[in-house]
């Protein structure tokens, strides 16, 4: 039999007929721009605070400080202010000194600083400030508070002669660990605010493989369709097998869905590493970190790959299988119907246990985890949230495969039944016996 | 020889096939004929095997049809179909090399197919801009594209212009010098006559009587006499004679027929007897359709769709 050399002439119909149309093509694009976009967004939200950048005028009335107040004043409100950390390039804030008190008030008057501080030692000998600005934001007053209580602490201990160096030991921020609060639970632990984008990724994931599940999928069901009510296929038929015709189609589909995703990933890779220098160009500066975002790693971009492709094989025969039930494009809802609700419903699951709607340490969701039709949407978003052990995943994959051998051969016996039959759509009972004659 | 031995097929309620059986000379061309649902398309689709039948065989040379490679096999539906937003030289290419041609001999082939029936500037035009008689004619060179041995078609002169009727047979007629075997279903009984050298009639989902073309005519045992003497005007002498059935009584001349246990003979005589001159006495076999009717009844009677719930299979 000529069963590799047929399934690749459908695979390749399949593939050229759908990615030569417009609307992929313009698809596409559109999807690799919003990617680039989307990559280049912290380098764009940079550029844009670049130029919101605080200019703080300072006159400093005090003679007999230890150290350069607007330094200090500068390096303060740029680090800390307020909890913003600022691994940011662009200080948020500049910070000038100006003689005179009046020609301070003067530069936020003209606009040339937003703020103006006074700094002057009160009788009691503490340190006294004023704030001259028109408008004061909460946060800038917050970061102004820290600011000015820092350097008045600082002034006190000097007054009381601690030395410079003690007092960078005094200030060093005290050793704060986070961790899970459940003792059975393993691992590095929700620290430093990164489980945010782990759920995020594992969210982002599972969307990914619910739209190649779905569009992709109805695009099969109703490639068969096509084939169905131009009549085309009794004349492929006689040249294929209905499992060739089948098998290429999924392969096809999938080829195209393979090569957009590619196209979009590629650009937004590219993107998120052309970061850096772009960002050297714009902003001006190149210590900017460039980096995937966390939980990101090659080994997470394979998994997408394997579930994805599995995913994609699990559902594809199936929706081909559906569509051979219908022989007209406006039926192939109602024929895809069940498929997209499970799939909806395993998408529904995974995010929910992404974001926290659902407790994703339950025993139950881990079992779900490893049923065929939800692993390709579940399992990513549990590795990314650090609660998949290896075996999970591994079992996972294994039952994929093998419910995709026993949905090949299903789906092969509905289809050859199904591409022959024109007009009513078949009840569940005849539906039950084409997969059990084939005929 | 394909020998196609007692199918049978039954879907749902309706038995499609019951014990058909026929054998097709290997390099004729045989005229597979019957009313619509009378189990023309289920025999074809189980001999090519896309239907598997509940009882019977199907042989080609002694083999298991199945066990032929594919590209033994031309088969052109009823249901014209092709890819409809598909170029039509590429869609014709992607044909041959499901039958594992090289592309670039799919393409040559093509374009000499395309040459002859006088489509070539449709070539790399999409299939839905072509009329129903040109996407009708791509669908021949699809079903004979891969050079197959056996081709089966499904009522391949329907909707075809008398130009293209005449192209289409001379196509025929070079494929079966060239040595290859083809069965097609028809209505038009005439063309039957014309083209094979060999019939089937299906009724019901069963043959009613097969044969070398001439034989089926004459199986009746029926004759057609055309007779005309100087005295016509009456004729309800012949009437009156035995085993005589008067079909078309004519200015020109009268028909009649005589069946299998009168002779043609007897009536020539009768004329003679009476006086006048007999200006013509012809004798000749029945025609196909007089046959089909006599065998399944008159083909407008029969025109309805055997309903088979689920749709027509």
């Amino acid at each position: 039999m000529r069963s590799i050399p047929n399934i690749f002439a459908i695979a390749r119909r399949e593939f050229f007929i759908r990615a030569r149309t417009r609307t992929f093509l313009l698809g596409t694009a559109i999807l690799v721009v919003a990617v680039v976009v989307v990559a280049m967004l912290p380098v764009i939200t940079r550029y844009v605070d670049r130029s919101s950048t605080e200019r703080i005028g300072v006159w400093v009335g005090v003679e007999d400080m230890a150290s350069d107040p607007v330094a200090d004043l500068e390096r303060l409100l740029n680090t800390s202010a307020g909890g913003t950390s600022s691994s940011s390039s662009t200080p948020d804030f500049t910070v000038t000194r100006y003689p005179d008190l009046a020609s301070a008030r003067q530069a936020v008057i003209d606009g040339d600083a937003s703020a103006a501080l006074g700094i002057e030692r009160s009788t009691g000998g503490e340190l006294a400030f004023t704030l001259y600005s028109e408008d004061v934001a909460p946060g800038v007053e917050r970061t102004a508070v820290f600011a000015t209580t820092s350097l008045a602490i600082a002034d006190r201990l000097d007054r009381l002669g601690v030395a410079q160096a003690a007092q960078a030991g005094l200030f060093a921020p005290a050793n704060l660990e986070i961790a899970w609060p459940d003792p059975e639970h393993a691992g590095s632990g929700p620290v430093a605010g990164q489980t945010g984008t782990d759920y995020l990724l594992g969210f982002g994931l599972s969307i990914l493989i619910f739209m190649l599940i779905v569009l992709y999928g109805n695009w099969i069901a109703m490639s068969v369709v096509d084939e169905k009510s131009s009549r085309v296929m009794e004349v492929i038929l006689n040249a294929a097998t209905p499992l060739q015709l089948l098998t290429g189609k999924v392969l096809g589909v999938g080829a195209v869905a393979l090569t957009q995703y590619a196209a979009i990933l590629v650009a937004g890779v590219a993107a998120l590493l052309a970061q850096g220098p772009i960002a050297s160009v714009v902003l001006g500066d190149a210590g900017m970190e460039v980096a995937l975002p966390a939980g990101l790693t090659i080994g997470m971009l394979l998994l997408l790959g394997v579930f994805g492709v599995l995913g994609f094989l699990l559902y594809g025969v199936l929706y081909a299988a559906a569509g051979s039930l219908v022989s007209r494009q406006e039926d192939v809802q109602a024929a895809v119907m069940p498929l997209a609700l499970v799939s909806t419903g395993a998408y529904l699951i995974a995010v929910y246990s992404a974001t926290g709607l659902l407790e994703i340490r339950d025993s139950w969701m881990a079992f779900l985890a490893l049923v065929p039709f939800v692993s390709p949407f579940m399992m990513l978003s549990r590795v990314t949230a650090g609660v998949a052990t290896v075996p999970e995943v591994v079992i996972a994959i294994a039952l994929l495969v093998a419910s995709i051998a026993i949905a090949l051969w299903i789906a092969a016996r509905i289809y050859s039944a199904g591409v022959l039959l024109y007009g009513q759509r078949p009840g569940l009972r005849s539906i039950w016996r084409m997969a059990r004659t084939g005929m | 020889m394909l020998r196609i031995d007692s199918l049978r097929k039954r879907f749902d309620q309706v038995q499609a096939l019951d014990g058909v059986t026929f054998d097709v000379e290997p390099g004729q061309v045989f005229g597979f004929l019957g009313a619509n649902g009378a189990g023309k398309t289920t025999t074809m689709r189980i001999v090519l095997g896309f239907l598997h039948a509940d009882e019977g065989t199907v042989m080609w040379n002694d083999r298991e049809a199945r066990a032929w490679p594919r590209r033994t096999w031309g088969y052109m539906p009823e249901e014209r179909g092709l890819y409809l937003r598909m170029q039509v030289l590429e869609q014709l290419e992607f044909y041959g090399s499901l039958y594992g041609m090289p592309r670039s001999k799919a393409h040559d082939l093509a374009r000499d197919w395309l040459e002859r029936f006088r489509i070539s500037e449709y070539a790399d035009r999409r299939a839905e801009s072509l009329s129903k008689g040109n996407q009708q004619k791509i669908q021949f060179i699809a079903t004979v594209l891969h050079d197959p041995d056996v081709i089966l078609m499904d009522e391949p002169f329907v909707g075809l212009d008398p130009v293209n009727v005449a192209l289409l047979k001379s196509a025929f007629l070079e494929l079966r010098d060239r040595g290859k075997t083809l069965v097609f279903s028809t209505h038009q009984l005439e063309m039957a006559e014309e083209l094979c050298e060999s019939v089937a009639i299906i009724d019901h989902g069963r043959i009613v009587t097969t044969g070398p073309t001439r034989d089926v005519k004459r199986s009746t045992g029926r004759q057609t006499v055309r007779l005309a003497t100087s005295r016509d005007g009456d004729i309800d002498w012949l009437r009156s004679l035995p085993h005589v059935t008067v079909t078309r009584p004519g200015e020109d001349y009268t028909e009649l027929h005589v069946d299998a246990a009168g002779d043609p003979q007897d009536v020539l005589e009768a004329a003679m007897a009476r006086g006048g001159d007999v200006l013509r006495f012809e004798v000749a076999d029945p025609s196909l359709e007089e046959v089909f009717v006599e065998r399944v009844g008159a083909l407008e009677l029969e025109e309805t769709t055997l309903a088979v719930p689920g749709g027509t299979r």
